[in-house]
């Protein structure tokens, strides 16, 4: 346990007014529209195009790509910021990534910087760039292309292209990981290389032909941490040039700062605070010349930083007003780049950031409470500037954390209205140690994205590779392997006809005859995928900053890492449960009506007045999921226990299970609007319920909500899950925050893993929807993940407005308002 | 119905003849019918519209040849009723339009009407993902193709008022 030495955890005198660097930044953040930045796309093409060597091994081509663009990457100075390093060429950008999605830009080149909806600036040389450079040498070479030319347009590709069935995430990033920088901070990325040149030497010495796979991964790895040094070097080129130029001395000292840092760092062992803040910064650059940027999560920074913080404390080198200038400035370091969305894609995933995932407090390997004094410097920060990225997330072990934490933690949610979210340690443990991680380990986690867990460094989940639309499987159990959207195409197996099922349990089976069946095929195309990104997106500079895979000799991709999984989200959980909870109650116990009157219905779209009386007998009569009734608990569970055992079955190509979790981001509203009916009342087109969280107006106890949830947690549940919950903000938030603090105390003590607010009411979000202007920073809660509320697209604000709101005093749903 | 067209269309070897063609016609009237797509409720010339202006485009516009200048694509247009089969070929610099179906194209649309399809490739506000989700359109094969396709039509449709 460390001792906590602030004389106020929550910071209160350190404000934007008398932090005038952050507040400028933070400014000029809000201000900046994204940029498209072709740089990579540019450097990665030419390396390809003229010096890419066929013969080299997959690691050593993927070194040699990343070492060329960084190399070549240029260094600049966007702002003040004390920190030296962007992820982009711009100071707000959007990186292309050709090897997976960039090429649906293509059709928008001539527009993307002027559509309506989220624009991102494009030059029309840099458009013409694409058009005629990069992207044609990509058309037949990214991840999907090459998956379908190998493996022959299998069945499960055109599942996934369908759409409506489940997403492959391979097709579009590699990422989502949590690396471990201990240790490239102790020893500097040149200890890491000189570890590998040693490994290297010591297998070639051994002259033994089947040590050339390890012998080239550790040549790798040397090649891709050299571009991260020249990286380096290059802003420190810049800074001096920049210090020579400056007529203020006191900017002239400042750049002179961050050059001397640059030559130190990342090269070097990281020697103060602010060395260590900037090493890991520029790793994290240099692992965005090598992957995506998609939920490339920093982990546990109060813990990693927490010794450099210390020493400088006590050696006077370093003040907490420092300390938060500098947190603050990597907090808008991180979010420096978005991701390019085309305008075909904001329905799905409008409004999203690239979500890297830090994550606070908790316990340390021993089971003692971890918080410390930098905990709650990073908590002051996440309130004082109150953006979308990093995607900040709070620990909390109800047994050995205080209930200061609690409350603090409590506070700056409702300051910020929606940040951070809030993690259990102990069900969170449990799902971890379930997967065979050792408690040691499992109490070493970290968030990645938007609520996968991993142990910091050790584990490499691969969190986000299906997300799967629940409503497909029931659809195709109600209309025996078919669903309305995709006509009279038989997608799955034939199944029995549910009006000739005697019992809930027949359906059951045939249920989960489709969804096993649908999960195969997701699962079937995410190791092809899993191939080809074993040839092609190896990642030996990430693999460095990893543990396992400098043992193994071994690339990450390869199964390098201590632990392997594969990650599967589902879409739809509640709707799905409630929709079988309306089956069994109403058609097996209670014989309201026959399957037949059902899936008429169903199929009518509830439409006329008789059809209005069953949707509303539905609505109004069939047990809920987030209500204590027992058949929906019964269903719930049995869904949670069913998808755990299936994904367990399955071994990935790195040797690891599939692990399943619940959330969302906005496909739970893209998917929703395109799907059918459903038994529950549900219309066609109505949106989804978000990550686990029950039914919109489904659920008007909040305390039986809670216990809903949170008996599901736990083992079932190793990849994580979103609950969404909005509260009615109160005038005295120090009284709010200390009931906060005891409902999240009582859910996570049922066994709840996670959850995150909106601090808001119905009212208040329709006029955000109808006045964007009054409410440029309006940042909420999706699933997982946090959005400005302006760029969110129609469907997700409506999705949003008419989530359950409780009042945290009487613990009951507010009505929600007649909508417009 | 799309059987002249594309006649013409291969018999345009020469950019001499092209000319010829835009003066018989009349370019005002072909850039009048590709823009009455995008105005009216019925889109069902849509494909032979742009088809026909990409074909002239392509010979009158060397900064939109620079598309296909090294460009090798089979494409393979089909409406849901069958009512029209098109394959358009790009190879050695040049557009070929076939009555039919063409071999190992590199995509296949299937579209439900010219509406969806227009909506799908072109509309101002693009809906490649919308359109699919709702099954408006079908596809088969390299959507890499289909995104360069739509770029191109997306150039086309930016010079109309240049010409208007």
């Amino acid at each position: 346990m460390t001792p906590i030495t602030l004389a106020d955890i929550g910071l209160k005198e350190f404000t934007l007014q008398n932090l005038p660097r952050l507040q400028e930044l933070r400014s000029q953040y809000f201000s900046r529209r994204p940029e498209i930045c072709i740089e990579r796309a540019r450097y990665i093409t030419k390396y390809l195009r003229l010096h890419d060597d066929l013969e080299d091994s997959p690691e050593i081509r993927q070194a040699k790509k990343v070492s060329y663009f960084l190399h070549r990457k240029s260094a600049q100075f966007h702002d003040r910021n004390l920190l030296a390093g962007n992820t982009t060429s711009k100071a707000l950008g959007a990186p292309l990534f050709p090897e997976f999605f960039a090429l649906t830009l293509w059709p928008e080149l001539e527009t993307v910087s002027k559509r309506t909806k989220n624009p991102q600036l494009l030059t029309d040389a840099e458009a013409n760039e694409l058009n005629l450079e990069i992207f044609p040498f990509w058309m037949d070479r990214n991840v999907l292309e090459i998956t379908r030319t190998r493996f022959g347009n299998p069945k499960c590709l055109q599942l996934f292209e369908n759409l409506v069935f489940f997403i492959a995430a391979k097709a579009g990033c590699i990422s989502h990981a949590v690396p471990a920088y201990s240790l490239m901070l102790e020893q500097g990325v040149s200890g890491l290389i000189t570890m590998a040149a040693e490994r290297e030497g010591e297998l070639a010495a051994a002259g033994d032909p089947k040590n050339k796979q390890q012998i080239d991964f550790f040549r790798a790895v040397q090649i891709a941490l050299e571009g991260i040094i020249a990286h380096a070097k290059q802003l420190a080129k810049e800074a001096e040039q920049l210090a020579r130029a400056a007529n203020d001395p006191a900017e002239a000292a400042e750049f002179a700062e961050i050059a001397a840092i640059c030559r130190q760092v990342p090269a070097g062992p990281a020697r103060t605070f602010r060395e260590a803040i900037n090493a890991l910064w520029i790793c994290q650059v240099g692992i965005h010349a090598e992957n995506i940027n998609m939920a490339m999560s920093p982990g546990r920074l109060d813990q990693i930083l927490y010794p450099y913080y210390r020493r400088d404390i006590t050696e006077g080198r370093l003040d907490v007003g420092q300390a938060i200038e500098l947190v603050g400035c990597l907090w808008l370091k991180i979010a420096d780049n978005v991701t390019m969305v085309p305008e075909a894609s904001e329905e799905l995933f409008g409004g999203a950031g690239t979500v890297p995932a830090i994550t606070l407090g908790g316990v340390d390997a021993n089971g003692e409470d971890a918080v410390n004094d930098l905990t709650y410097i990073m908590l002051r920060v996440t309130e004082l500037l109150a953006i979308r990225d990093p995607n900040v997330n709070a620990r909390y072990d109800y047994e050995k954390n205080s209930t200061a934490y609690c409350r603090r933690v409590s506070e700056a949610i409702l300051n910020t209205k929606s940040v951070p979210a809030f993690f259990n340690d102990t069900a969170n443990i449990t799902a971890l140690t379930g997967q065979g991680e050792t408690l040691e380990h499992a109490r070493d986690y970290a968030v990645i994205g938007c609520v996968e867990l991993a142990s910091s460094g050790r584990d490499y989940p691969a969190s986000s590779s299906i997300m799967m639309n629940l409503a497909a499987p029931l659809e195709m159990a109600l209309f025996r392997g078919k669903r309305p959207i995709t006509g009279d195409e038989q997608i799955g197996p034939v199944t029995e006809d549910p009006s000739t099922l005697r019992s809930f349990e027949e359906f059951w089976q045939v249920f989960k005859i489709q969804l096993d069946w649908l999960i195969g095929q997701a699962i079937q195309l995410n190791e092809y995928m899993g191939s080809v990104h074993q040839e092609m997106m190896p990642s030996p500079l990430l693999s460095a900053l990893f543990i396992g895979p400098m043992d193994k000799g071994k690339d990450l991709i390869q199964g390098g890492a201590l632990y392997n999984s594969s990650g599967a989200t589902h879409i739809g959980f509640a709707d799905v449960v409630d929709s079988l909870n309306a089956i069994e109650q109403t058609v097996f116990i209670a014989k309201k009506f026959t399957f037949s009157e059902l899936l008429e219905q169903v199929r009518a779209n509830f439409s006329g007045p008789q059809g209005e009386k069953v949707r509303l007998y539905l609505q109004n009569h069939a047990p809920k999921y987030g209500t204590e009734a027992p058949i929906a608990r019964k269903n719930s569970r049995n869904l949670v226990q069913h998808l755990f055992n299936l994904y367990q079955s399955h071994i990935n190509y790195r040797g690891g299970r599939y692990r399943p979790s619940y959330w969302t981001m906005t496909n739970h509203a893209g998917l929703g609007g395109i799907s059918g009916a459903l038994p529950h009342g549900r219309k066609a087109g109505e949106v989804f319920s978000s990550g686990m969280t029950p039914v919109s107006g489904a659920a008007p106890e909040l305390t039986a909500c809670l216990n809903a949830v949170a008996e599901l947690g736990g083992e079932l549940v190793p990849g994580g899950w979103a609950l969404n919950i909005k509260y009615t903000p109160e005038a005295d938030v120090a009284k709010m925050a200390e009931r906060f603090a005891q409902t999240i105390d009582a859910y996570f003590r049922a066994g709840g893993q996670q959850v995150q607010f909106n601090i808001m009411t119905y009212e208040m979000l329709l006029d955000a929807k109808k006045h964007p202007e009054k409410y440029p920073e309006l940042m909420v809660r999706v699933s997982g993940y946090s959005a400005y509320f302006k760029d969110l697209n129609e469907m997700m604000k409506d999705e949003l407005i008419t989530r359950t709101q409780y009042g945290l005093a009487d613990g009951q749903a507010v009505p929600l308002p007649a909508l417009q | 119905m799309i059987i002249p067209f594309i006649e013409e269309l291969n018999a345009m070897k020469m950019k001499e003849e092209m000319f010829d063609i835009i003066s018989t016609k009349g370019i005002e009237e072909l850039w009048a019918d590709f823009r009455n797509c995008f105005d009216s409720e019925v889109a069902e010339e849509f494909l032979e519209s742009l088809l026909t202006l990409m074909h002239i485009m392509f010979v009158v516009n060397h900064h939109y040849r620079r598309n296909i200048n090294q460009f090798n694509g089979r494409y393979q247009f089909c409406s849901e009723d069958g009512e029209i089969t098109v394959g358009v070929i790009f190879a050695h610099g040049r557009m070929k339009v076939v009555e039919g179906m063409v071999d190992a194209p590199h995509i296949t649309v299937t579209f439900r009407n010219g509406r969806t399809l227009l909506n799908f490739i072109i509309s101002p506000r693009q809906d490649i993902l919308g359109s699919m989700l709702k099954h408006d359109v079908r596809t088969e094969g390299n959507l890499n193709y289909l995104y360069k396709f739509g770029f191109m039509a997306k150039q086309l449709q930016l010079m109309i008022p240049q010409l208007g």
